[in-house]
């Protein structure tokens, strides 16, 4: 009976350990990444359609942490946010809208925040690359909502290369999901124009493990 | 007509078209910005992490139509209509 219990539980092993997806790199168990990067390279988006124009906002005021065990990418936890008054968008009477209360009032909800809650659909796509539906609370307006994202990380070990850019591993996130605006309690018309309810958002960074 | 009107008009013509080739010139956007976002140049690394080109905040005016070019049209257009009643009102007196 113990042959068989023991038999069973090596099987459960071996059978979750080859579905588990992660990266292949040199570093192993748990990782953080920080994506807080002091010459403002990280950048998240937003980008609407108005009937005059289409709108598209950046920030690069990025910060967040991510946790993961490299040899499993499901056990992703940590969250990015945004400052709401770093946003722009070309036109500064329109950024001063889009801080204002009726939209983002970033004085009282200074930050955009993405909290991740669980990956799913994960895909191998490169060396080191890997696509997922990350699962996550979205915050803005002081309004939380659940999201799904569709994500690529790509995962690049630390080298003579990475170190012009930041020291350790490094780990590059292209990030897109949509919200609509009504469900966060946001006014839709911006300097006279109305926008469109659905807003597409996306992120392009990346982090550190030694930062 | 007489030939001050037809100045005027002739001038508010050239003015107008003088301002929509600068709009066009400017990129022909509805609305006028502050700034602009330039993409900037990916490096290899920036490759190999899977990311897109950076876009970088640079200040710069650029003339919309709205509101520059439509207020300054307006204002040229409301001058040469004054311009040429005023003209037309003194021709109808000396003709009296």
């Amino acid at each position: 009976m113990k042959i068989i219990l023991k038999t069973f539980l090596i099987l459960v092993l071996v059978v979750s350990a080859s579905l588990a997806q992660g990266f292949k790199v040199k570093a192993t168990g748990e990782q953080t990444f920080n994506f807080e990067d002091k010459y403002k390279r990280n950048q998240a988006s937003f980008f609407s359609s108005t009937p005059l124009e289409d709108i598209t906002g950046i920030s690069n005021d990025v910060k967040g942490k991510v946790t993961f065990n490299v040899s499993d990418i499901k056990t992703l936890k940590g969250s990015i946010s945004i400052s709401a008054a770093s946003l722009k968008t070309g036109i500064d009477l329109r950024d001063e809208h889009l801080k204002s209360a009726s939209w983002l009032d970033a004085t009282n909800f200074p930050d955009i925040t993405f909290v991740i809650k669980k990956v799913g659909d994960v895909k191998v796509s490169g060396d080191n690359k890997l696509e997922a539906k990350v699962t996550g609370d979205f915050s803005v307006h002081g309004v939380t909502k659940e999201v799904v994202a569709d994500v690529t990380m790509t995962y690049l070990d630390a080298s003579e290369q990475t170190k012009q850019k930041a020291p350790g591993d490094l780990l590059g996130v292209q990030a897109k999901f949509n919200i609509v605006l009504s469900d966060y309690d946001i006014d839709n018309m911006i300097v006279g124009q109305k926008v469109a309810d659905n807003i597409e958002i996306n992120a392009n960074i990346f982090g550190s493990n030694a930062l | 007509m007489n030939i001050k009107q037809k100045i005027v008009l002739l001038t508010a013509a050239v003015l107008l078209i003088g301002i929509f080739i600068v709009w066009q010139a400017s990129g022909g956007v509805v609305l006028s910005k502050d700034g602009i976002w330039v993409k900037k140049e990916m490096t290899e690394l920036d490759k190999s992490l899977g990311l897109e080109p950076a876009l970088e905040f640079q200040k710069k005016f650029v003339l919309g139509l709205l509101p520059h070019t439509a207020v300054i049209s307006g204002v040229v257009v409301f001058i040469s209509a004054g311009l040429f009643f005023v003209f037309k009102t003194k021709k109808n007196k000396e003709t009296k």
